[in-house]
């Protein structure tokens, strides 16, 4: 336990399971997730404290063998299909019973977090994350590198009774602080 | 190794690149520490960074003590669980526990939850600050008594309207469907200086933005010769005929197990409406006054999201620049909330292939959230071992406010334009037309069925006029034990149904300048 915790073994295989079963897929994204993702899962987890990974331990081997009581088969889940355990899954996701929800959405939340951060997934679902966050970050170093003093009221330098666009507002703050403010303006 | 406060030179904006002199992690010093000052700080967030800048400018040799890391802005990285686990308590994976449980988000670093907070900026409202002083006897907390507390707070976090056009098109679409239907909207104000919508508030902000305490009352502090130390955790507070006079505790040392002592005239616990109880619990402090750890409010909340026929670019924008407040006498607050695309897919109740396919649709999705007044108290208990239980019940009644809140937030949704409209009850996760609302009402969700969070923790150690009626008086000071001040969100005397951070600044400086007054005396 701790900032050493490796899954190991049992707990392995099951919560390889469940991650296989939660990860994304597309006909169009030729990419397994899995491995890949169980690697993220369990970093995150090497960061929860010592009784959020016996938790965590306790729920894999609860949905491992309680989970055929939820949905078809018999089988522990991590001998089963991979549409049975998301079958079984989805059922304990929306069990009337809060606390049996919550047998999977603390694995459910820590997994879509490493899958929908990663940056193939967020690419292939139209995302430049990456790309944008530089963008902006180099915005605002000339924005700031402007003397604030001379920034003129907004959106008026623009406007002229219009509606300025999120898209001409922000490269007109672009333009202005590359010491262009008329031509933005104009 | 002994260690005085003392000065060092000035400090500009702190979480730019270098980490300053004044910021003393555990890679910084050898052996255990002894430290003496004239107050002893626990936590660097909206309390703590406040109260210690106060003291410090005020002539007084103030350390802080943060249980979390520094990470400078540099260090901030796109990837989601690698900025939980390094700036929330445990890594983001906190429940309370009640009808259906509550997940919610603590920061635990240096700056707190000002780090990971949407940045925005509300006063607290009059009609709550009325309350406080006829029900509470705080006639200190009169909007008059707050005012100057107020404006020096939004002056020092920049608290100030987002550039026009930088929103980006989930506050847009939010506000075309406010528009539409003639709600009354109010622009927020935040804590940020030439925001320009990175959409990353909430695991801590990229581009140097948002001015949490790391950018505002810290280096106010650090330029007022103060310390902070990193990586403590304060397990005892130590008294001394009858009055505290410091605290101890361990240093989170990868390389060798540490401790730490501070002596000092006055002890401040700012570490937040969850920990200050835990550690007031595990120090059997307060017990005789039986409000530590009562009176949890939390402001309850549920995300809703749309789906629209075009692109609304959620990653590109601010995660809230308006407020619906047209339901505001009702305790009800509509607002948009844009976030990671990480955070949306955790909203929607399936996962695997269904949520896969909904996640197709992400750039056309809009997200937004509904926060109620609640009129439920939890609480918080320290059980053997220190192991945490958090209680809290979401009542019937704040239940039917979430449910006439989330018809209304869907009908704003199709007056926008949406097709679909989603909803955090498992019965009915999807509305896929106006006529649909009205489900909603015919077979209202129950608090079992739907998914709730939280960020504002408030109450746990309240304020009040009266002995027996909280943990602090006016002053801040405990009333069961001299010397012992607390100045966070857990003094709040209930709830105020805005965001807090304006008012947990404002209370602890009042509390600050109270303390300084009284040190000064001495």
């Amino acid at each position: 336990m701790g900032p050493e915790f490796v899954l190991r073994g049992y707990p392995r295989r099951i919560a390889r399971a469940v991650v296989d079963a939660m990860v994304p897929r597309w006909p169009e994204f030729d990419v397994d997730l899995t491995d890949d993702v169980l690697a993220d899962v369990e970093r995150t987890l090497r960061g929860y404290p010592p009784i959020i990974q016996v938790a965590i331990l306790g729920s894999l081997f609860g949905l491992e063998f309680l989970s055929p009581l939820f949905g078809p088969g018999l089988k522990p889940l991590s001998r089963s299909e991979r549409h049975i355990a998301i079958a079984r899954l989805e059922t304990i996701a929306n069990h009337p019973i809060p606390q049996i929800r919550m047998l999977v959405m603390l694995l459910k939340v820590t997994i879509s977090f490493a899958a929908y951060s990663r940056p193939d997934v967020e690419a292939f679902l139209g995302y430049r994350r990456r790309e944008w966050r530089e963008t902006r970050q180099a915005l605002r170093a000339r924005l700031l590198a402007a003397d604030p003093a001379k920034l003129p009221a907004v959106p008026a330098p623009l406007a002229d009774g219009r509606v300025v666009t999120p898209a001409e507002f922000l490269s007109f703050l672009a333009a202005l602080a590359d010491g262009h403010a008329e031509q933005a303006a104009g | 190794m002994n260690e005085r406060v003392q000065g060092h030179g000035p400090v500009d904006f702190i979480a730019e690149e270098q980490k300053p002199a004044a910021i003393i992690t555990p890679a910084d010093t050898r052996g255990d520490l002894f430290i003496t000052a004239d107050v002893v700080v626990v936590g660097s967030g909206a309390g703590g960074a406040t109260v210690a800048a106060t003291l410090a400018e005020a002539g007084l040799r103030v350390v802080v003590l943060e249980e979390g890391d520094w990470f400078p802005t540099r260090e901030y990285s796109a990837s989601v669980p690698s900025m939980l686990s390094k700036l929330m308590r445990a890594g983001g994976a906190t429940a309370m526990m009640g009808r259906s449980p509550v997940p919610y988000l603590e920061g635990k670093c240096v700056g707190g939850t000002t780090v990971v907070n949407g940045g925005m900026c509300w006063r607290t409202p009059e009609r709550v600050l009325h309350e406080w002083v006829s029900e509470r006897g705080l006639p200190e907390l009169s909007p008059r008594g707050l005012e100057r507390h107020f404006e020096e707070v939004e002056t020092t976090i920049h608290a100030r309207y987002q550039d026009e056009g930088s929103q980006g098109g989930v506050n847009d679409a939010f506000k075309r469907g406010a528009d539409a239907l003639g709600w009354k909207l109010s622009r927020n104000k935040r804590n940020q200086k030439h925001c320009v919508g990175s959409n990353d508030c909430v695991t801590g902000c990229p581009s140097g933005a948002k001015q949490s305490t790391q950018y505002s009352w810290l280096p106010r502090f650090f330029n007022a010769g103060g310390l902070l130390y990193t990586r403590c955790r304060v397990k005892q507070i130590v008294t001394e005929r009858g009055r505290a006079t410091g605290v101890r505790g361990v240093l989170a040392d990868p390389w060798q197990p540490r401790r730490f002592t501070v002596n000092a005239r006055a002890v401040v616990l700012a570490c937040g409406a969850i920990q200050t109880p835990l550690l007031l619990q595990r120090n059997k402090i307060g017990r005789e006054c039986g409000h530590v750890g009562r009176h949890f409010t939390i402001h309850p909340n549920i995300k809703m999201s749309a789906r629209f026929s075009s692109p609304v670019e959620n990653l590109q924008g601010t995660h809230q620049a308006w407020q619906c407040i047209e339901f505001r006498d009702e305790g009800i607050l509509l607002a948009p909330g844009a976030i990671p695309l990480a955070f949306m897919s955790a909203i929607f109740p399936e996962f695997g292939p269904r949520l896969a396919e909904r996640m197709r649709d992400a750039r056309y999705i809009a997200t937004g959230g509904i926060l109620v007044d609640d009129h439920s108290e939890g609480r918080i208990r320290a059980l053997p071992f220190g192991v945490p239980w958090i209680q809290y019940d979401v009542t019937d009644a704040d239940q039917a406010k979430f449910v006439r809140a989330a018809a209304l937030m869907a009908e704003l949704y199709f007056a926008a334009g949406a097709e679909e409209v989603y909803t955090p009850f498992h019965h009915l996760p999807v509305i896929a037309t106006p006529d649909d609302i009205k489900r909603l009402y015919q077979r209202p969700p129950r608090v079992e069925d739907t998914e709730y969070f939280t960020a504002h923790l408030m109450g746990t150690c309240r304020m009040h006029g009266h002995a027996r009626g909280g943990v602090v008086g006016p002053d801040g000071q405990a009333w069961d034990l001299p010397g012992l001040y607390l100045a966070d969100a857990s003094v709040l005397p209930g709830t105020i149904g805005v965001n807090p951070q304006v008012t947990i600044m404002a209370i602890a400086r009042l509390v600050a300048e109270k303390l300084a007054d009284r040190l000064r005396r001495v």
